[in-house]
Formats: structure tokens, C-alpha cells, sequence
């Protein structure tokens, strides 16, 4: 292992702990526990998206599938009673069936062509949660969708706690963030960092680029899907505005102002901004126009975004000591 | 044996026809050189072969497989593998990646076996990485492994780029221009390179600009001129063919 590698594995296993303790640090805050609880969700759905960027594309869709995970998982609940546990996993099928079968022309476009077509879908999939009143419940959307128990070695586990729910959510966002993880450092991640860089080679090495594209389009949509399948059973109650265009982009901010090049990216990205924005949340609407500030002063001042600061501090010390 | 039979290949965009009504064959064990002054097709020759253009009319034969109309990676998997005229590599990858996913087709490649990296797929990347050592020693890359490609001087990309190609173990290897943009030094290493990866049992197609090249190392030479073939044989046939001379000099070639 070199000393890099070694910092990595440190950081992740530093955040990893302070996310366990954070309910007993912060005293059992309900506040903060709703915080930590949005920087999971934000986390995992920011990390999926990165995971279509390393193959070359920014989906503007991506907040639209999470939103048919929500509503999947929450109309399984309010017309079939099915808990979340049964609801999550067909909400992330659904919005992988969904995104397998648009991804087979959405993934044809390229470049500014594919942010048009996704933004189109993203719209779509809005449109048709608000369209159908009386199945999807309209701009009204949908209420009393209940957090499920849990029977563990005859313990009754009510995730109505946010405690319970937390780790819930930390559970699974660290799952998706780890699989993805697995996924970007074997050879199928390589795959998609050759096709990002350069196409016309990667076919002609013999990789099926149309393929990989679709499929890790689908993969990264059934994320989405279990992120809003959580999102819903939290909030209790969702509507169509919950997945728009502007869920979409501030993801993309987050993985931006976080990095593109690793996974840490966006998982930084996503905590350092939720926090900010928790505390702009007096300001109202000036939160939008900070976070294009931030999103223009990471790329013009930090380029690579908060994920190249320890290389920075390294680079900074070792010239320090040269000198 | 032939190896490449092209028939009657028509390319045509628009209302441009780049190319009209060609036939060539490859032979096993040759290095055929396609010349031709600019514009006159040879690009869109290999562009055609490996399938990144549809095909307009005509057929193209790889050991008697129809691989017209096939995707360029359905038609690398076939053992017919290709360079670009422009250097293009995996610009932020090291030397050694770069070539460890060109060995993708030989790597027993699955979703599954990667995300899972069980035993069977540690050993089968173990494996590639040798191979892709073994490739980069070849093309006298070894001192340059982890380097990123981008910084590599030209002469070392252009290495680079056909060490991608033979990652995929081509029966047949084209390569556009290898020695474009190359001092003497370069260029001698490239022909010593050309001759050995012959000699390691691939057929190769070749186009290339500088004649001594061509000449040096050519066992048949096909002559392109506004997408037809004006002359084909062996190095000393076509420097001694006036058509030949006229596609390149004009009729008056005296001039030279």
C-alpha cells in the first residue's frame, strides 16, 4: 500500500466511524438526525450519478428515477400495504426496467444532445406523476406513507424513530457507495473511464460501448430507485416537485464542487454542501443563487473540486520542506 | 491464402463517392501498403475494413466471414485490429493500462467475475498484466510503465498506440500512417517494429506516406487514386508504373 492508498483507507474509515457515533455525539438531536439523514439520501443519490459521469455523460433524468423508486415503493404501501422492505427492492426494479428501456435510445445521443434528451426525460417523468391524479395523486402527491418496523430477535424496531431510521439510511447509502466503489476500481470501471476517454479506441479494442453504456445506465438508475424508495417512507410524503430538474442539478453541484475523478467526490461533495445548505435554510431562496456561487467558485478556484485539497496540502508541505 | 478479400467496396457520403467499386486482397503472411495521393480514399479504406463506416455497397471478407455491416468490436473479436493515423490512446491512463484494456477481448471478461473479483478473475487480470508487460517490452515500452501516455514523446505513442492494438492479438493489423511525423531515428525503429510484429505471425495493412517506408518493407503495394485502384503489385512493379507516377507528379513528370 502506498501512503496515498493508506490516507484513502484511513478517510473512509474516519467517516465511516463518525457516521456510526453521530447520534450519540449529537446528543440524540432530532434537528441534526434529519440533517444526517438528508446527507444520506443526498450522498447516494449524488455517488449514482458520479457513477454514469465515468463513463462520460451527465444525466439530468437521474432525480426522475429516484422519484419512480418513491413512488413505486410508496403506492406498493398506501394501495397494497407492502412495507418498505418489500417496496424498496421493486421501486429500484422499477426504475431499472424504466431506465433499461429509455436507455436504449437515450444512451445513442451524446454530449449536449444526451443533456437535452435527459432533461426531456426528467421533465416526462415529472409530468406523469402530476399528470395522473388519480393513480400518482397529482401535484398533490401522496401522504401517509408510513416507515416500517422491524422484528429483530423479538425486539420490535419502530423506524418512525429517527434514530432507527438513520442507520437505516446510513446502511444502505454506504452499501450503494461501496458497490459502486467495487464496481469503478475493477475492470468494468476501467471500461468506463476508456470509453469517457476516448470512444472510437474503446471500440475498437473490442469493448461494446453501446452495451456497457445501457447497462450501467440501468445500474445506476435502480441506486436512484432505492434512494427514493427511502427519500419517500422518510418524508412520509412525496409529490411530483420532490424529483424535478432542480433535485438533478443539485446533485450534479454536488459532484462538481466534490470531484469528478474518484468516488470521494461525491460523497464529499454531498455532505460539505447538505450542511451549507441546512444553514443558508434562513435565507430562502438566496440558497439557490449561493450554491451557483459555489458551483462557479470551485471551478474557476478549485478546479478538481474539494477532493484534490489533501493532494494540494501534500504538494504545499513537501515544496515547504524542499525550501 | 487470402486473408482479406474486399469486393467491389463502394463508400459513398452524400454525393461523395471516396470510394468506387474497389477489390484487394491481403494474403496471409504479407504486409500489403495501401499509398495514394491525399483524398484518395486509403483512410476510408480502413475505416470501411474495421467498420466504423457502413459499408455502401460491396463486400468485405475476413477469413471467409462476411464482416461488412458487423460493429467495430464485433469485428476486432474476429482478430482483425486497427491504429489511427492521429496518435489516439487512453490519454489519463498510465503506459500499462492503456494496454491491460486493450487485452479486454482475452481478459474472460464478466460483470459479475469483475465486481465479485473472485479467484478466477484476480488470476485472469494477473494474467492480462503480464501479457500487457510482455506486449510493452516488445514495442520497447518496459521503461515507461506507469508513466501517464500523454507525457510519452511522439515516437513512444505512436508504439503505444499499436501496443494497444496487438493487446487484441490481430491475425491482421492496419495500420494508418505509423511513421507520420517521425524523425529518421523513429522511423527506422517503426520499420524494425513493423518486421518483427510480421514476423510474430500477423499479416498487416498498411498505410504510409513515406516511400522509402513503403518500399522497405511492402510485399505488395496497392495504388489508390480518387477511390479506385490504379496499380497493385510488388515494390518494384508500381516505381516503375507511369500510372503511378502521373497520380503522383502529374503528366509531366519529367519536372521530377
Amino acid at each position: 500500500m502506498t501512503s496515498d492508498q493508506r490516507f484513502t483507507t484511513l478517510a473512509w474509515l474516519a467517516t465511516l466511524l463518525a457516521a456510526l457515533l453521530l447520534p450519540v455525539l449529537s446528543g440524540f438531536d432530532r434537528y441534526i438526525l434529519h440533517v444526517a439523514i438528508t446527507i444520506t439520501l443526498n450522498v447516494a443519490l449524488a455517488t449514482s450519478l458520479w457513477l454514469i459521469w465515468t463513463l462520460g455523460f451527465i444525466s439530468f433524468a437521474h432525480a426522475g428515477f429516484m422519484g419512480i423508486g418513491a413512488y413505486a415503493s410508496a403506492l406498493l404501501f398506501t394501495k397494497l400495504g407492502w412495507p418498505l422492505w418489500a417496496g424498496m427492492w421493486f421501486g429500484a426494479l422499477i426504475a431499472g426496467a424504466i431506465a433499461l428501456f429509455i436507455s436504449l435510445p437515450l444512451m445513442r445521443t451524446r454530449a449536449v444532445y444526451f443533456f437535452m434528451a435527459s432533461w426531456a426525460v426528467g421533465e416526462v417523468i415529472k409530468r406523469v406523476f402530476a399528470y395522473y391524479r388519480d393513480f400518482f395523486g397529482g401535484w398533490d402527491g401522496i401522504f401517509n406513507i408510513a416507515p416500517p418496523k422491524l422484528l429483530l430477535f423479538g425486539l420490535e424496531i419502530d423506524f418512525a424513530s429517527r434514530v432507527a431510521y438513520y442507520y437505516l439510511a446510513l446502511i444502505l447509502c454506504a452499501l450503494i457507495v461501496l458497490a459502486i466503489a467495487r464496481l469503478n476500481g475493477s475492470r468494468t470501471g476501467m471500461i468506463y473511464w476508456s470509453i469517457h476517454q476516448n470512444e472510437t479506441l474503446a471500440q475498437h479494442i473490442g469493448i461494446d460501448v453501446f452495451r456497457h453504456k445501457v447497462i450501467c445506465f440501468t445500474v445506476a438508475c435502480i441506486f436512484a430507485g432505492l434512494t427514493g424508495a427511502l427519500y419517500a417512507h422518510y418524508h412520509t410524503y412525496i409529490n411530483p416537485k420532490s424529483f424535478d430538474i432542480w433535485k438533478s442539478e443539485f446533485a450534479l453541484v454536488h459532484i462538481i464542487v466534490g470531484g469528478l475523478s474518484s468516488i470521494g467526490g461525491p460523497v464529499i461533495g454531498a455532505v460539505s454542501l447538505t450542511i451549507v445548505d441546512e444553514l443558508l435554510r434562513a435565507t430562502g431562496y438566496f440558497r439557490v443563487i449561493f450554491f451557483g456561487v459555489v458551483l462557479i467558485a470551485t471551478v474557476l478556484l478549485l478546479p478538481g473540486g474539494l477532493e484534490t485539497i489533501p493532494g494540494r496540502l501534500r504538494r504545499l508541505i513537501r515544496s515547504g520542506e524542499r525550501r | 491464402m487470402q486473408l482479406l478479400t474486399i469486393d467491389r467496396l463502394t463508400m459513398q457520403f452524400g454525393g461523395l463517392i471516396a470510394i468506387k467499386e474497389l477489390s484487394l486482397t491481403v494474403a496471409e503472411g504479407e504486409i500489403h501498403g495501401v499509398i495514394g495521393p491525399n483524398g484518395a480514399g486509403k483512410t476510408t479504406l480502413f475505416n470501411a475494413i474495421s467498420g466504423r463506416h457502413r459499408v455502401t455497397k460491396g463486400r468485405i471478407l475476413f477469413k471467409d466471414h462476411v464482416i461488412s455491416g458487423l460493429k467495430p468490436h464485433a469485428i476486432v473479436s474476429q482478430g482483425l485490429a486497427r491504429t489511427f493515423q492521429h496518435v489516439t490512446l487512453f490519454k489519463n491512463f498510465d503506459v500499462l493500462k492503456n494496454v491491460m484494456v486493450g487485452c479486454h477481448l482475452h481478459s474472460g471478461y464478466s460483470y459479475w467475475g469483475a465486481f465479485l473479483n473472485n479467484a478466477r478473475t484476480r488470476q485472469a487480470e494477473a494474467d492480462n498484466e503480464r501479457r500487457a508487460r510482455d506486449i510493452l517490452a516488445f514495442v520497447g515500452l518496459s521503461e515507461a510503465l506507469h508513466e501517464p501516455a500523454a507525457s510519452l514523446p511522439h515516437g513512444h505513442q505512436r508504439a503505444l498506440g499499436i501496443a494497444i492494438a496487438l493487446a487484441s492479438e490481430p491475425h491482421l493489423l492496419m495500420l494508418d500512417e505509423p511513421c507520420a511525423g517521425m524523425n529518421s531515428d523513429e522511423t527506422r525503429t517503426m520499420i524494425d517494429l513493423i518486421e518483427r510484429i510480421r514476423q510474430g505471425g500477423t499479416s498487416i495493412m498498411l498505410i504510409e506516406h513515406d516511400m522509402k517506408v513503403v518500399m522497405q518493407l511492402c510485399d505488395r503495394i496497392t495504388v489508390l487514386n480518387f477511390g479506385t485502384k490504379i496499380a497493385e503489385g510488388t515494390p518494384d512493379e508500381i516505381l516503375k508504373n507511369p500510372l503511378v507516377h502521373e497520380a503522383y507528379l502529374g503528366t509531366n513528370s519529367n519536372v521530377a
